[in-house]
This record gives structure tokens, sequence and C-alpha cells, in this order.
């Protein structure tokens, strides 16, 4: 068996990967329907990236709105559709499909050792969806967008424009490209690790994705639920939330968020796992704490499904449920702390090189740290009531998904982008970059607490004169980010054209993604390496046997008995 | 991709059956996950009808002074034994397959079709009768029509799946160490019949 190094018994499974698919030679099969996860995974980049753009320009369109107290750049009814799509865009087609799909296909059947997922097919199949999805949602604007908010709370959204159902459409059927994603997922990193490859040796990026998965065949399902029922009272009067019927309008909150909190550890759980591999990597030390940043995304993960209520505190509910609500609600900043405080430790005494996705993940624990504070005041009941529906919630949840999950797929992308195009991006511009970006999105995001604990309601077109200052300080430090986000898009165009080579392991990283040729070829491996334990420790020798090293990339010898040979 | 060589019929040095075996393991559990997630679809449903029932004073609720009337339990048991015996046979048919007893898996498959499509004949025959007000007209009808049409849906494709499979065995696609389409149908059938189960009870027994 040539598959594996001599000397390691193996699992039945990869006694027989000697075989390597031929790659598909046909430009179709290889580029637009392929079932090769790196390619679905770009593919998912690349259309993820192209509805932030949009997206992005209806969050400016919002801006220049408020510019001034009675902006007039479009109308009150036009606003609602437009801060409406912006926050179903950025959530639904933005942040998920890329912090799964994107990354997730991507790097994590590499960094187990595996040639492609459980089921590329059904891979494929998810992905497509997606776009599709993507454009029943923006062609709702020629219906009359939805104009209820991403949240589409009833009664409101029964009464909403014709594009509502075209909403309803396009979620659903991201729901299932969602839903598939996390299944294959989930049957991959539990069946198709390399041999040797314990839980406890997996990298922290494939344990997020790990955590993730449940959140995403679980959780969506219900959204789809809620999201069905309001299709078909909007469409056959079916009543299940139209109070007039005998229908409850607090049943579709309870729906909705019920997926939606879950969805917001969705959008951020693999963020942490990317931050957990920039991180040592940069640090150039062991990641701290390994143990428990795993166990955490799961914690988190776990609770998330606890949690819901507290997003209707003001809408109703029975007293006596706020209190385990809160409570529980604060007990996930305990495993989110354990990582925070774990990252923190593994940059302590570093030696620290500042690159681009270095920078961001610093950035990333300054300022999602931030939104993680600012989460508590809004889980406390009482504080809550006041600051419900007010421009800090608009403030706590850009912190946490802005600078969370966005900052975490801009380490992302500069930390994977010489793996996925074998290519530099320009180090300055992309340091440039950062700062923009970084500055821009505090100068932006920050004066919105001042402006609600002011009183400023969400969600208008219009406000009153006071709170003028602010709200012309944020736009004009939205446009910073704005030129951030171009300069972005520029530095990668300009990589792909003049980008120096990158070589397989630029960074001088350990996990197995980084052991193949950039790009990496189509089997990713050729032979199926066996690991002989966690991937962080620098300085050791690195932990592969039997890998088929690319040019460059150390072969890895065993050392010492602290690295056993696997026993599959 | 071993896996996608299995899928082929590619086979080397003999490994074809660790192929198979670790192929059959990955889609099981692909298929109970989607099961799962299945089960999270009917569970929103049902936490929506507790809901809506918990909304109201009295249940079955009065509709402008009209009071609904309770449905027929009595026929409903009688198709949920239908259902249940389909279950049973379904169970036979599988296990006649793997001891390659042809003409009884034959048998067993039938009955399991027509007995699925005596249910959905019941239910239609329910749905012609039941005076709660049609789908649209009220909460007890939305949470009822939604919930047991989603579940006559899966019924009716389970059904086809049954049809699929049995196509399937007659061209000689499963063996009888090798049939992972017929385990993932009889687990969809018996997942369709517990679902019934609570179903039962929540709209007949409470």
């Amino acid at each position: 068996m040539a598959t594996l190094a001599p000397g390691v018994p193996t699992g039945p499974y990869h006694a027989v990967l000697d075989h390597i698919h031929p790659e598909p030679t046909s430009f179709i099969r290889k580029y637009i329907f392929s079932i090769d996860a790196k390619v679905i995974g770009i593919q998912y980049m690349i259309t993820g990236g192209i509805f932030f753009i949009i997206a992005g320009l209806l969050a400016e369109v919002i801006r220049t709105q408020l510019l001034s107290p009675n902006g007039a750049i479009v109308s009150a009814a036009t606003y609602n559709s437009i801060y409406s799509m912006h926050g179903s865009a950025m959530v639904w087609f933005v942040v998920i499909p890329l912090l799964t799909g994107a990354f997730g296909n991507f790097v994590m059947p590499m960094q187990i050792g595996a040639r492609d997922v459980a089921f590329p097919w059904l891979n494929l199949v998810a992905f497509w969806i997606f776009p599709v999805a993507g454009v029943i949602l923006f062609s709702s604007f020629l219906l009359g967008a939805p104009d209820a908010g991403w949240t589409e709370y009833p009664p409101i959204s029964l009464q909403g424009p014709p594009g509502t159902n075209l909403w309803c459409v396009a979620v659903f059927l991201v729901g299932i490209s969602s839903t598939m994603t996390g299944i294959n997922f989930l049957v991959t990193i539990f069946k198709m690790r390399a041999p040797g490859m314990t839980f406890t040796r997996m990298p922290l990026f494939v344990w997020a994705q790990f955590a993730t998965t449940p959140l995403l065949f679980i959780a969506t399902t219900a959204l789809g639920a809620a999201l069905a029922a309001l299709f078909m009272e909007r469409v056959f009067g079916v009543p299940f939330y139209n109070p007039a019927l005998g229908g409850s309008p607090i049943l579709w909150q309870h729906m909705f968020w019920f997926y939606s909190h879950p969805a917001v550890y969705i959008m951020i759980i693999p963020g942490f796992g990317i931050i957990s591999e920039v991180l040592p990597t940069f640090a150039r030390k062991p990641i701290f704490g390994y143990k428990m940043i795993a166990f955490s995304s799961v914690a988190i993960a776990l609770l998330s499904f606890s949690v819901w209520a507290h997003h209707m505190f003001t809408s109703g509910m029975v007293p006596w449920l706020q209190l385990p609500f809160m409570i529980i609600t604060m007990v996930i900043a305990i495993p989110t702390g354990i990582k925070i405080f774990s990252w923190m430790a593994t940059l302590w005494g570093g030696s620290i090189n500042w690159k681009t996705p270095a920078l961001y993940a610093t950035g990333f624990l300054i300022t999602f740290t931030y939104g993680g504070l600012t989460g508590f005041f809004l889980a406390a009941v009482p504080a809550d009531y006041h600051e419900h529906g007010t421009y800090f919630v608009v403030a706590h949840f850009h912190y946490v998904l802005y600078g969370g999950s966005i900052m975490s797929m801009f380490a992302g992308i500069y930390y994977w982008w010489p793996k996925m195009t074998g290519k530099m991006y320009n180090e300055t511009l992309g340091q440039i970059q950062f700062w923009l970006t970084f500055i821009g999105f505090n100068a932006t995001f920050t004066p919105m607490h001042w402006l609600g604990l002011l009183g400023m309601p969400r969600r208008v077109p219009n406000y009153d004169p006071q709170y003028t200052f602010w709200n012309q300080f944020a736009s004009i430090s939205s446009y910073v980010m704005a030129i951030g986000t171009v300069l972005f898009f520029y530095i990668l165009l300009d990589s792909l054209r003049r980008g120096k080579p990158a070589g397989p392991n630029p960074w001088g990283a350990r996990t197995l993604e980084w052991m193949i040729s950039s790009p990496p070829p189509y089997y990713n491996y050729k032979k199926i390496p066996a690991v002989l334990a966690a991937p962080y420790d620098f300085g050791n020798p690195l932990p592969y046997l039997g890998l088929d090293a690319a040019p460059g990339a150390t072969e890895a010898t065993p050392t010492s008995v602290s690295h056993p040979v696997p026993s599959h | 991709m071993a896996v996608a060589a299995a899928a082929h019929g590619e086979h080397h040095d003999g490994h074809d059956d660790i192929i198979y075996r670790e192929t059959r393991d990955m889609r099981l559990m692909g298929f109970v996950l989607f099961l799962v997630s299945d089960v999270v679809l009917f569970s929103s449903y049902i936490f929506a009808y507790i809901y809506l029932r918990d909304s109201v004073p009295v249940w079955p609720p009065n509709v402008g002074g009209h009071q609904l009337p309770r449905l027929d339990t009595a026929f409903a048991a009688f198709n949920s034994v239908v259902l249940f015996g389909s279950g049973v046979t379904m169970h036979y048919a599988l296990e006649n397959w793997k001891h390659a007893n042809r003409g009884r898996f034959n048998l067993f498959m039938l009955l399991t079709i027509v007995l699925g499509l005596g249910f959905l004949g019941g239910q239609a025959y329910e749905y012609a009768h039941a005076q709660i007000g049609g789908w649209s007209g009220n909460i007890f009808g939305a949470s009822f029509f939604t919930l047991t049409g989603m579940h006559g849906g899966h019924v009716f494709v389970g059904v086809c799946f049954l049809i699929a499979l049995w196509i399937q065995t007659s061209r000689g696609v499963y063996t009888q160490d090798k049939y992972f389409g017929l385990t993932a149908g009889t687990l969809y059938w018996h997942f369709v019949d517990v679902i019934w189960v609570v179903l039962f009870f929540l709209f007949y027994l409470w």
C-alpha cells in the first residue's frame, strides 16, 4: 500500500487511496460545474464578493441619506427597502456563505488531509442554489423590495410589497444550501480525516467548522419553516401571524430568532477558527489553550440554541422567562472570553510578524471584544428596555458582524490568498487597506453607540437635528471604509496580475494545506499523510508522515516518543 | 476520492468491500442528518401549533361565535393503523431482502406501497370531510392542514421513493450485501411513521 508511509497502521478506508481521479479537462466541468471543493470554495468567494459589493453600496446609500437630518437622497419608502435588503444580503448572501461555503470548502478538506468533501455532488448543488437565490433576492427590487427590515416582523411584512414573496423564496433557498453544506461538512469531518488525525489533533479552523455544522442543518430548517409559513400567509392567506385571524406576530419572532440567534454564531465561529489559525502562525508560537478553544466553540454552539428570546425582551413575552434567557445569554460570554484570553496569551511573548493577516486578527480581537461587551449590555433586561430599537443595537451588531465576521474574513483571505492563487499580494497596500478599514470602521460605528444612548431610533430616514454631528461623522467615516474596500479588490486584482509567486508555504504555517503546492493540485494529496500531533508546535519538526511534499516543503521525520505513531 | 471511485464501480486490489462499507457509512450518516433536519422542520410547525393553541381560551377555537368541532378520532385511528401496518411490512421487506427471499420481498414491498397509498386516500377523505373551516380559514385549519399536509407530502415522497427502489431492485442494482438504498428507504418510511405518532397525539387525542 504505497499510499501511506511505511509502518503506519491504517484504517480500511485509507488503504485504497492509491487511485487518483483524473482531473476534468473541459472548462465547464473544471470551473463552472466543478465537484472539486477548492473550486467550489473559490466560486462561493467570488459570488459572495459580488453580493458584498452590492450590499455595501446599499449601506453607502443609507449613510448618504443620513448625512443631513432631512436627507432626501431616497424616499422614506425606498429607504426601508434599502436597509432591509442591505441586512438580508449581508447576513444570508455574504457572511454565512463566505464563512462556511467559501472558507469551509477551500480550507477544511485540505486541513484534514482529504481529497474532497464527503458528497462532492451535493456540494455542487449547494453552491449553485446560492447565486440563483441571490438573483431572486435582488430581483425583488423590480417588484418592490421587502421593507420590514431583515427580520421582516409581521404584521408589517404581511402588508409589505410583492417583493417580500421573492425575499421568502430567496432566503429559503439559501437556507437549503446551508443545510446541505452543514450535513456535508459534518460527515466529511467525521469520516474523512487522515489517519492519526484524532479530534484533538484537528486544526482549530476544522473544529470551528465542526461546531458550526449542527447550527447549519438544525437551526436553518427552523428558519425555513418560519419563511414558508410567512409565504403561505402572504400568498394563500393561511393565518399564522396575522392577529386579526387569530395568529400571533410573536410566533414569527420565536421561530425567526430560534434560527437567527444560532445564525449569529454561524457567522462568527468559523471566524474564530480563522483567527486561531492566523495568530499562532504570525506569533510563531503554539496556540495557547488548544483544547479550550476547540471545546468552547462547541459550547457556544450548544448554548446558542437556548438564548433566542433575548431579542424579544420588549415584545411582550412572558416575564418570568426573561431571567433565564438573560442569564444563559450572559453565560455565553464565558466560552467567548476563554477564546479571547487564549488568543491574547498566544500573542503574549511571541515574535509577532506584523503582516496583514496578523493585523486583521489583532484588530478582530479589539473590535470583536468591544462588540461582545455591548452585547452584554443588551442582554441585561433593564438596559435592553432602554436600548432596544436604537442605534445602540445597530452599533453592537456591526461591531460583531463587521468587526468580528468581516474582519476575520479579511484576515482569512489575506492568509489563504497565496494558497488559492499561488501569488503574493502587495504587503504595503494590504497594510494600508487594513488601517483604512480599521479606522473607518471604528469611526463609523463607535458614534452609533452614543446616538443610540441619546435615543436615536434605528431604521429612520430622517432624524432630530440634535443627532446631526455624529451622523455626519459616521457617514464620512463610512466613505473611508468604502475606499478601503475598493482598495481591497484592487489589491486582489493586482496580485492576480503582478503578484510574486508565493511558494507552498509563505507564512511558515504548519497545518496540512501548506505542505502542498500553491495552488494545490486537483487531488490535494498524492499520498494521504499520517498525522502525529496537533499542528501548532512551532519549533518542533512537522508532525506528518508520508507526505508527498511539494518542492520547498519539508518532509517530516518522527523524532520523539511524544509523537506516537498513529493508530488510525 | 475513493468515494467517487466506489460510486463509479471502479475496484482496486479487491478492496471493493472496504470502499463500499466506508461509502455506506458516510451516506448513512448524511441521510440520518438529513432526517434530523427534517425533524426540526416538523418541530417548528408543532411549536407553532402549540403556541397558537395556547393563545386561545378553548380548543378547537371559537371562530366568529361558531365553535369548531373536534376531528374524527375514530377514522384517524383506523388510518393510523394502516400507516403503522405499512411500517411493519416495510420492516419485513428489508428482512427478506437480507435473507435473499425475493418473492416475499416483492410481496411486502407491494403491501407497503398499497398501505401507504391507502393512508393517503384516507387522508384525502378526511380532508374532504373535516368541518374546521379549511386551510386558510382559522388557526386550527392552518396548523392542521399545514402539518398533516406536510406529513402527507412526506408519505407521498416516500411512496415514490419505494417505487423507485423497487424498480432499482428489479434492475439488479442492489445485492444481498449491498443495499444502502433499501436501508435509506426503510429509515425514511419509519421516520414518517414516527412523525405521525406525534401528530396523531397532538391533533386527535389532545
